[in-house]
């Protein structure tokens, strides 16, 4: 594939307020600037907002930015994701940048659970996410990257992710995981990196306790030969982690937790978003 | 350099002792070093193998060679890009007396822990450094006891003691990587000598990457490392465990 010329890079940005109103969670307000937008929201369990976050361009080049910025008001709930995965292509030297801001509000719930970033051999990604939570509110939030494409024996031999996922509570740091990916090196095959795996992913949920920790351990195997997947508890902070050789196993085992806690921590069992099986 | 040197061999020794020898001030530095990361330090480090007892168990690593590879992945893929130049910036605030930088820099320390056990062994040898330094007559180490992550006790600690702060970070990841390298030779197990050389080989690592570890800038901070991230998640379910992490 050809580098794509400067003149087509993208720099979009969506902000969108959500808030409580009467009965369910409704977008207040939306702006947007450039190829990312957000269609009418749908609501196949009542109050809960399921939005689906569109980038028309389906795929993201160096040089391009993608900014969002949500923000939910108290005691709002909303489930956002994607119709799709991201793809990220091979760069000319440019990184793109992604980065997606959340305010979650008193009382306010996140469910975040976008569809993997696929990276193309030789792509530059600079990906930020960064989560502010008020007292009170709670989030159930997955990631995934998946580096190269397997399916079409593209390995990802050269190019760099550069990954940061910080939550903040009040000002203070809840969990911080900031990591490179040198696309060649050998984080790639060591035991201590991905020891050859090229879907990697996490699940944060907050708040949980012992009790949740346990539910997935008691249900979700730590390996089988297309995965190794792992939890801990730091503080209320339930971080999951995942590996694998491709993103299906790795994001059914996401939706099976996601399946799990869902009802502990906010009382309602999981809607599959539809566009997920299409 | 030629016209210092002189005729007598008694001169020319009188001379390299002169310029060699550190003046007291320094040699007290130095001996605070060593006393700093031994291993004799009572603050509980050798009962932490930070993932390396999952390591073996899952066959990952099996010898001197593997757990080479294991320990100095770690050291230049986690510990010279997070705590190092966390280090560096906790050194400097508690040189300016900044105490609410010694405090966000101690929580983003800890919120980079990665799995509960990382964080508590964290806590841990930070509370009891804090507390040896506290007896020691250190009394700044009280500010932050509660919430004390190891690094920011052991800055307190090169700082209080005016250890320079390359030896005092070199100093660091020594002691790190002498823990990790006791822990491989009782776990593995590797001989003593085996040990020894593997201690060999780290020096070399820490010479090579200390120097960028000391220059990152702030965005560029942080090693998270999915395998080990794993495994010592996996640890604190392990069925039979020497180690505390």
């Amino acid at each position: 594939m050809n580098a794509v010329n400067p003149a087509s890079r993208w720099h979009a940005r969506l902000d969108i307020d959500l808030a409580w109103r009467l009965d369910k969670t409704i977008i207040k307000h939306r702006k947007h600037k450039g190829p990312l937008i957000i269609q009418k929201p749908f609501y196949p369990e009542a109050e809960t907002c399921h939005i689906y976050l569109i980038h028309p361009p389906g795929g993201v080049v160096g040089g391009d930015k993608i900014d969002l910025n949500v923000n939910l008001s108290e005691k709002a709930h909303a489930l956002i994701t994607t119709p799709a995965a991201n793809k990220f292509y091979r760069s000319a030297g440019d990184y793109a940048d992604v980065s997606q801001m959340f305010t979650v509000s008193e009382g306010a719930i996140l469910e975040w659970l976008p569809q993997e970033n696929i990276l193309f051999d030789n792509s530059l990604v600079n990906l930020h996410t960064h989560i502010d939570l008020a007292p009170n509110a709670k989030l159930l939030s997955w990631e995934i990257q998946c580096l190269g494409r397997p399916a079409s024996q593209e390995r990802f031999t050269r190019g760099r992710l550069r990954q940061r996922f910080e939550l903040w509570q009040d000002g203070k740091p809840l969990f911080i995981d900031r990591s490179t990916i040198e696309g060649g090196s050998e984080i790639e095959l060591a035991q201590w990196g991905l020891a050859g795996y090229s879907a990697l992913g996490t699940f944060i949920v907050f708040p949980s306790g012992q009790a949740e920790l346990d539910i997935i351990r008691q249900t979700i195997i730590s390996a089988n030969e297309d995965f190794r997947f792992s939890s801990s508890l730091i503080g209320e902070v339930l971080v999951c982690r995942c590996l694998a050789h491709q993103a299906e196993p790795l994001r059914e085992a996401f939706i099976d937790v996601w399946k799990k806690l869902r009802p502990e921590l906010i009382n309602k069992q999981a809607t599959i978003p539809r566009i997920w099986n299409t | 350099m030629n016209q210092k040197v002189v005729p007598t061999m008694n001169t020319v020794t009188i001379i390299i002792t002169m310029t060699e020898t550190p003046n007291a001030q320094n040699a007290m530095a130095q001996f605070r070093l060593w006393q700093l990361i031994s291993p004799a330090l009572p603050v509980g480090a050798y009962a932490y193998s930070q993932g390396l007892e999952t390591a073996v168990e899952e066959g990952w690593v099996t010898d001197e060679s593997s757990a080479a590879e294991w320990i100095s992945g770690i050291l230049v893929n986690s510990l010279i890009r997070a705590d190092i130049p966390i280090f560096v910036r906790l050194y400097d605030a508690w040189q300016e007396d900044d105490l609410k930088a010694v405090n966000d820099w101690n929580a983003i320390m800890l919120a980079m822990r990665e799995s509960a056990e990382l964080q508590q062994e964290d806590r841990q040898l930070g509370r009891a450094l804090a507390r040896l330094l506290i007896d020691l007559g250190c009394e700044k180490a009280a500010l932050n006891r509660l919430c004390c992550a190891f690094v920011t006790q052991f800055s307190l600690a090169a700082v209080n003691w005016q250890i320079p702060l390359v030896d005092a970070a070199r100093g660091y990841l020594w002691a790190w990587c002498e823990n990790q390298v006791a822990a491989a030779v009782k776990l593995v197990p590797l001989g003593q000598t085996s040990g020894q050389r593997l201690l060999g080989r780290l020096m070399l690592v820490i010479s090579e990457h200390l120097d960028a570890g000391l220059k990152l800038n702030d965005d560029e901070i942080g090693g998270v490392l999915p395998g080990l991230v794993m495994a010592s998640a996996w640890h604190e379910t392990q069925y039979s465990r020497l180690f505390r992490s």
